[in-house]
């Protein structure tokens, strides 16, 4: 992913408002008056959000005329995921594998220690 | 001990920390002595080769992090060392000639963490803490560290554990 579009991603998920709209999203399509209605903000505001977000390509817009249906694009969205859960999955597995190497390591040591 | 000119980020650090039942002599020489690292460090599918170690303050580490994805290089720069208590050094990304470079990912992410790392004993068990804080950083980077620090610490708001369900789905 180029780096461009996870600093995009970074920035629209950064605020709480279009956190809340993606949530929303999770379950399923919805309209630009659906998606406000939750929020004590203006119409005009949501539809700022909601560009942001799709310029971020996080969400899509129908083609309807009508109520042009929004939906959540997940893929950019797992990007982040996988990049910030790197971290936290890098020291969750080494300590994993540092527990089982250290009951290893004194296992022998005992076995060791039982011959003598 | 960081150096005097060095600027610590006043932001809230990444902690994380575990116990094992181990005393702490081993755990120190199984996270410092590299034929001992080579056997956990990392997730797992990956391998760790150290490919220069000058443990000592002011000393270096120039590791590469073998994973199915490619080689990711890596450089410590050693702070303090306390044994068998406390450890501290600077981390960076670095490429395979030892130079520094930016996280393969963000061009935000700060060049350099100071990372520490405490060994506690009690009772025969040994718990580690691993303390980040970017130093030397722009605003911009201790912004990015600040606004990523809950998912590498697994604590997303609410909202977005929902998106993690959601994304497991896809």
């Amino acid at each position: 992913m180029a780096t461009d579009q996870l600093s995009a991603t970074f920035a629209a998920l950064a605020d709480p408002t279009r956190r809340a709209i993606l949530a929303r999203l999770t379950s399923g399509a919805a309209s630009v008056t659906e998606l406000a209605q939750p929020f004590e903000v203006s119409m005009p505001a949501i539809s700022k959000h909601l560009k942001v977000l799709e310029r971020a390509g996080l969400i899509a817009r129908g083609r309807e005329a009508q109520w042009r249906p929004c939906t959540i694009v997940a893929s950019p969205l797992k990007d982040v995921a996988d990049w910030v859960s790197h971290y936290r999955q890098f020291w969750e597995e080494s300590f994993d594998r540092l527990d089982e190497y250290l009951t290893e390591l004194q296992r022998k040591e005992k076995n060791r220690g039982r011959k003598k | 001990m960081a150096a005097k000119s060095d600027v610590i980020a006043t932001i809230r650090p990444f902690v994380t920390s575990r116990t094992f039942d181990a005393p702490r002599a081993l755990v120190w020489k199984v996270w410092n002595e590299p034929e001992h690292v080579a056997k956990w460090s990392g997730p797992k599918g990956t391998t760790i080769t150290v490919s220069k170690l000058d443990f000592r303050p002011g000393g270096t580490q120039h590791y590469c992090m073998h994973t199915p994805g490619g080689d990711m290089w890596g450089k410590l720069y050693y702070r303090e060392i306390k044994e068998p208590e406390k450890l501290v050094y600077v981390t960076t990304f670095s490429n395979e000639q030892g130079e520094l470079t930016r996280h393969p990912l963000s061009e935000t992410w700060p060049l350099e963490m100071l990372t520490t790392i405490t060994f506690v004993e009690n009772a025969g068990q040994t718990t580690i803490t691993i303390e980040w804080i970017p130093i030397n950083a722009s605003e911009t980077e201790t912004k990015t560290f600040d606004e990523n620090r809950a998912g590498m610490t697994g604590g997303w708001s609410g909202t977005f554990e929902k998106l993690a369900e959601y994304l497991a789905t896809q």
